[in-house]
């Protein structure tokens, strides 16, 4: 629209609810950061000790979680780079129905996801029954469930329809003409899906890498569920808070913005 | 020929990782009516004991009433905020209003469990307000908003502001031509977006889980029952849930035609 027009308020109430309950809640988390705890109680002050200690105490969580995330990050992007390539060009018909199965997995049920996963992958899960049912093992497989492994499978099951979106809405861009001239013009499959495929995909592919990332960095509820005993930062926060009700260390990392 | 292969590969990929986002959630549902309590193929009887067994649970129905009340007035409160906001966007010049949207949408990429120890600190130790549905549905407002902008935002994208000028030049209050005119133009659109922040808001552990203080909605309740015991009630409890957000986001796509 060329002309701005009259009558923003409009943005008021978005706007109140974004600074009220957004702003003010993290600046005021930010400032209770640097208070120190004696005697059992936060009192004002503005000290850094809290930062050291973290970054002391729990540098090797911070690490785990990032190469976890890290890894998760790269596996749910190739998956999503794969299902929404194969929507956009190799399922002709179907490829809404492809599409609707993803939307329609996205917003339902995370806890039910994590559980899902649990009964799956757990001793007595769907898979080592299953595989123990038909002969293939005769123990259950133990390292399923409560490990890497688990946090993995887990998350990127769940942050697969987030990441699709992005890349799919970037594939849609290309068009079936501009395909086609490149393949008439004799350029191998691979040659179109490097010169021509990847480039024009490159910010669905980013916003799908970031936001898999800082989700899984984030989350907690999976690796407490499915992980194993090495903690990541969000299990690690969330325990200070509700048993060591270590307050002052809870605070957002670097990763998060 | 090697085509033909390569074109096959790619459909097989896509099936594979079809299958691996709808199997999960199919299973769930298909152990909640099994006899027996272990997990594994094939389903030893059908039966709705443990459906039978969930609504005995004396917590069950308040945490159903509760997750109503609080999807219901986040869906209602943000589609308010966001229809104002996206209506004000769109008359702004759009790079202002990009910035605008991605400052608002901030919330969105903060991880959810900082947002709900802030919100629980700031309720707390700031304000000292009783925690319960009222602080759950403050928080959940502001993780919502953003979804409800930027859908609403990318459907007014092709809106004709000049009809609502036609018809303030022909009389109309602001009023009037926001509800005979915008209104109509813009209603399903709001209906797809109320049920997608309905379902986010159902859906929500970290922030609810943070901010309710006692109580118990169904997703704390499912936490609740993973925690300390594993039968298929919770596969009951779990299908209910996927019914519910399947159903808003089933129903949001079909008012919408949200794409992504």
């Amino acid at each position: 629209m060329a002309v701005e027009r009259k009558g923003q308020f409009g943005l008021w109430p978005a706007g109140l609810i974004f600074a009220g309950l957004f702003i003010v809640p993290l600046l005021w988390f930010f400032v209770i950061s640097f208070w120190t705890v004696r005697s059992l109680r936060m009192r004002p002050a503005l000290s850094l000790r809290n930062y050291v200690e973290a970054v002391q105490g729990y540098g090797d969580v911070l690490v785990y979680t990032l190469a976890v995330s890290g890894a998760i990050a790269v596996l749910t992007t190739t998956l999503a780079f794969v299902f929404a390539y194969a929507i956009r060009f190799r399922l002709g018909r179907f490829a809404n129905l492809f599409l609707f199965v993803t939307l329609l997995t996205l917003f339902g049920g995370y806890l039910v996801k994590i559980y899902a996963w649990k009964s799956i992958l757990g001793t007595e899960g769907v898979l080592n029954q299953t595989l123990m049912g038909l002969g293939l093992i005769h123990t259950p497989i133990s390292a399923l469930l409560y490990s890497t492994n688990g946090v993995v499978v887990t998350l990127t099951y769940f942050l697969l329809p987030f990441a699709v979106l992005p890349v799919y809405g970037s594939l849609r861009g290309i068009k079936d003409v501009t395909m086609e001239c490149a393949r008439d013009l004799g350029a191998s499959p691979w040659a179109v899906m490097r010169d021509m495929v990847l480039p024009q995909a490159q910010g669905g592919i980013m916003t799908a890498f970031t936001l898999s990332f800082l989700i899984s960095a984030g989350d907690y509820v999976t690796p407490r569920f499915v992980g194993g005993g090495s903690a990541m930062v969000g299990t690690f926060i969330e325990n200070q808070f509700t048993s060591a009700f270590n307050w002052h260390w809870v605070r957002p990392w670097p990763s998060s913005r | 020929m090697r085509a033909l292969l390569a074109h096959a590969a790619w459909v097989v990929a896509a099936l594979l990782i079809a299958g691996f986002l709808v199997f999960p959630i199919v299973l769930v549902v298909l152990f909640s009516f099994n006899t027996s309590a272990l997990t594994s193929l094939p389903l030893s009887g059908l039966t709705l004991g443990w459906y039978a067994k969930l609504f005995s649970i004396e917590y069950f129905l308040p945490a159903l009433v509760n997750s109503l009340i609080i999807g219901a007035a986040v869906s209602i409160l943000t589609l308010a905020s966001g229809t104002f906001a996206a209506l004000a966007l769109t008359q702004m010049r759009s790079e202002r209003a990009r910035r605008l949207l991605a400052g608002l949408s901030l919330p969105m990429m903060m991880p959810a469990l900082v947002i709900g120890i802030a919100l629980l600190s700031f309720f707390v130790r700031l304000l000292s307000v009783p925690l319960g549905l009222g602080t759950v549905i403050a928080a959940q407002l502001v993780v919502v908003q953003p979804f409800v902008i930027a859908i609403l935002y990318a459907r007014l994208q092709s809106f004709d502001w000049a009809i609502v000028d036609s018809a303030r030049d022909l009389g109309a209050t602001p009023f009037q031509a926001f509800r005979t005119v915008t209104l109509p133009i813009i209603r399903s659109t709001m209906v797809g977006a109320g049920l997608i922040a309905l379902a986010i808001s159902l859906d929500d552990f970290v922030i609810t889980f943070f901010t309710i203080g006692s109580g118990n909605t169904l997703p704390t309740m499912v936490w609740g029952l993973v925690r300390t015991s594993l039968d298929p009630t919770i596969n009951a409890l779990a299908t209910l849930l996927i019914v519910f957000s399947l159903g808003a986001s089933a129903l949001a796509l079909r008012f919408s035609r949200y794409r992504g």
